[in-house]
């Protein structure tokens, strides 16, 4: 009924070693890959903070965007309403099909063995 | 009357649409079929539909209305918030197969007792954002349909709790995704038929200028129901009931209630505690003070953006992904869907400004959205329009409320029930009947609380939220899932830290009034603060722990892709949908 689920009733969930068992090597080989996914989300997370995080700095430091108008309304605002959106996106994208790359070359990795 | 039509239409249709679908989700794999069948943009408009709540419908306008272009931060970190999650949480989570911030907590540190802290905090996150939701239902109704505010408040509480109570909206993604693109329509639709009839935005001075927010070409006229502590910002004339009297300019008075006329052009009072701003410092995103200054606008990105992993409703959705793949996918179609709908919000802020500046007057900011329409285009047409958003802002009340009162619900019957009485529930009746209770009484305190606080901005009360998840969730989540180190002991300090200097920080702006300077900044939006603290704590706690388990089992579930073989897992999520206790 709920949508906490039925979990607490019972043991936590137990995650199989079957990896393990496949590959003696399969513990060093997951901790590559999630240092490696947590590398690239690094690096993407890097990426916004150079292009949204230094926004409200920016504009502080630079009032003259304030005073410049594009069709009537300030430069400032424009920034803020319209290309930064897209940009989460288009970052979101890069980050998601080079995480997916990540896992299928760790897929090949594994049946290899 | 149309507006009234439209905003049943929209409720009902929500209501019924939940309960006739509630039939064909009913059992574990019929959830399971479905969700496999439902394609990432499908679930992508479902979790949009859910996020998109009053505080973005009604929100963002009225706090740009009020305090000036600075809150259009807001909307930028809602939607970074899923950037956010994409990063770190959406695939590992999935991955995992914990449907709740709780059986995550639980699963991941080995504790139940940590189970109880998180439902604790679940519960204030979910209060906090259930109060705004509640309050834009009573004044989208009072708009609607003159009814008095509490009227508003009661009767969408009531319905959300009957809803969620029967069954209704629960894991129904066709259901969400239909409310996000009746409020993208409702959004954008109206905005834009607005902009081409007035030729663009209006009033160019009062928007990007030196002109305050004043009566137009014929003068103001409102009606004030009761007595009201106004500020005059420049010297003006103005007739009460009749009789003329003169402000100087800055003069503070109590307006008693009446019929408040002014004059062309004449400099709109202002409500106490709303600063009226000119033209070209209301249009400044950042400024050197107040809530435009940049440590203020740090501080809310930083809530907003990692609050929103930590928001109870948000995570059980990410369960109709079939995989971790599908969550990252999934995720990033959130990103663009809600792009689309944050470009709107900006427009009825501006709007407002010229064509209804008597909400300064009134303080009634957060009604600008459903104001705008009649004030631009007086007649049918306006009217019309005023009942798309009117009926959008339904969606978005009832979708959101119903999310939260469902995660609300669910930990009161679950976690909170059992510990009172000491024993778990073993037959399903017993456990759907809990539940039913748990969606009445969770709906108590925040119709009380939501009655209590009319006069605080939606936007405001949203944001509390958002401060309180992204300084004890979030760092659960990202040291929980990224850091084999975190153990119990670190994420119940972290956790408790964070609540409590956040916490801290909300009840002594609240109790101070407006506090000035940078102290003011930090105690009305305490994120820059107490996030770093939660972190630091947590990582210190995980530290000194006398006891490390290994966590190699937890990590493989969270970071091993699917396709390996590692069948059981599948068979693991089939027990833990929730549609499995339905």
């Amino acid at each position: 009924m709920s949508a906490s689920g039925p979990s607490g009733e019972r043991a936590p969930h137990t995650p199989r070693d079957e990896l393990a068992d496949a590959t003696a090597h399969g513990e060093v080989y997951l901790r590559r890959l999630r240092q490696a996914q947590l590398a690239l989300s690094l690096s993407a997370l890097t990426a916004f903070g150079a292009l949204f995080g230094v926004l409200p700095i920016a504009l502080y430091l630079l009032p003259v965007l304030d005073r410049v108008h594009l069709l009537g309304v300030p430069v400032a605002l424009w920034l803020l309403v319209i290309p930064l959106f897209p940009m989460f996106f288009g970052i979101g994208l890069l980050y998601a099909r080079r995480a997916d790359a990540l896992d299928e070359s760790f897929r090949e990795l594994v049946r290899r063995r | 009357m149309i507006a009234i039509l439209a905003v049943a239409g929209v409720t009902f249709g929500t209501v019924g649409l939940g309960a006739w679908g509630v039939r064909f989700a009913r059992t574990t794999s019929d959830l399971l079929v479905a969700s496999r069948a439902v394609t990432p943009w499908w679930n992508a408009a479902a979790i949009s539909g859910e996020y998109l709540s009053a505080a973005s419908f009604l929100g963002i306008a009225g706090l740009e209305m009020k305090l000036g272009a600075g809150a259009l931060w807001q909307p930028l970190g809602f939607t970074a918030g899923y950037l956010a999650l994409l990063l770190f949480v959406a695939a590992p989570l999935r991955r995992f197969g914990s449907y709740t911030i709780p059986d995550f907590v639980q699963a991941r540190l080995r504790s139940t007792r940590l189970r109880s802290l998180a439902s604790a905090i679940v519960l204030l996150i979910g209060v906090f954002y259930l109060v705004p939701q509640l309050k834009g239902a009573g004044i989208t109704l009072g708009f609607v349909t003159g009814a008095p505010y509490w009227v508003g408040v009661t009767l969408v509480g009531a319905v959300v709790a009957v809803n969620v109570g029967l069954g209704g909206m629960r894991g129904i993604t066709y259901v969400q995704a239909f409310q996000f693109w009746l409020k993208v329509f409702a959004i954008s639709v109206p905005a834009c038929i607005l902009l081409v009839h007035l030729g663009g935005l209006p009033g160019r001075a009062t928007l990007f200028g030196g002109e305050l927010p004043h009566a137009g070409a014929h003068g103001l006229v409102v009606h004030l129901d009761s007595a009201q502590r106004v500020e005059f910002p420049a010297r003006t004339r103005y007739l009460l009931n009749g009789t003329a009297h003169m402000a100087r300019a800055g003069e503070s008075m109590t307006l008693p209630a009446g019929r408040l006329a002014l004059g062309p052009g004449a400099a709109v009072p202002v409500a106490e505690g709303t600063h009226a701003l000119r033209g070209a410092r209301w249009a400044r995103p950042v400024a050197g003070s107040g809530t435009s200054s940049p440590l203020f606008v740090y501080s809310l990105l930083l809530a907003t953006f990692l609050g929103t992993m930590g928001l109870p409703h948000i995570l059980v959705r990410f369960y109709t992904n079939p995989d971790g793949r599908a969550a990252r996918h999934t995720t990033v179609r959130v990103l663009g869907l809600l792009g689309m709908f944050y470009a709107f919000p900006s427009v009825y802020g501006a709007l407002g400004r010229v064509l209804t500046p008597q909400l300064y007057l009134t303080g009634a900011t957060d009604t600008v959205v459903l104001q705008v329409p009649q004030a631009a285009w007086p007649g049918t047409v306006g009217e019309l329009l005023g009942a798309t958003l009117a009926a959008g802002a339904f969606a978005a009340f009832l979708s959101t409320s119903s999310g939260l009162l469902i995660s609300i619900a669910g930990t009161l019957s679950h976690d909170v029930w059992p510990s009172i009485d000491g024993a778990h529930p073993t037959t399903v009746s017993i456990r759907r009947r809990r539940f039913r209770v748990a969606a009445g009484a969770g709906m108590v305190l925040p119709v009380v609380l939501a009655l209590g606080a009319q006069g605080i901005d939606i936007g405001v009360l949203v944001g509390w939220a958002f401060v309180i998840a992204a300084s004890t969730f979030c760092p659960m989540f990202l040291l929980g899932i990224w850091w084999t180190g975190l153990t119990a002991r670190g994420a119940s300090w972290g956790m408790l830290s964070g609540a409590l200097v956040a916490t801290a920080g909300i009840l002594l702006d609240l109790t101070l009034g407006e506090a000035q300077g940078p102290a003011g900044a930090l105690l009305a939006q305490p994120a820059i603060v107490s996030v770093p603290i939660a972190f630091a704590v947590m990582i210190a706690g995980s530290l000194s722990s006398r006891e490390h388990p290994d966590f190699g089992p937890e990590m493989l579930a969270l970071h091993a892709p699917e396709g390996l073989g590692l069948a059981q897992r599948e068979q693991a999520h089939a027990e833990l949908t929730p549609g499995a206790v339905a």
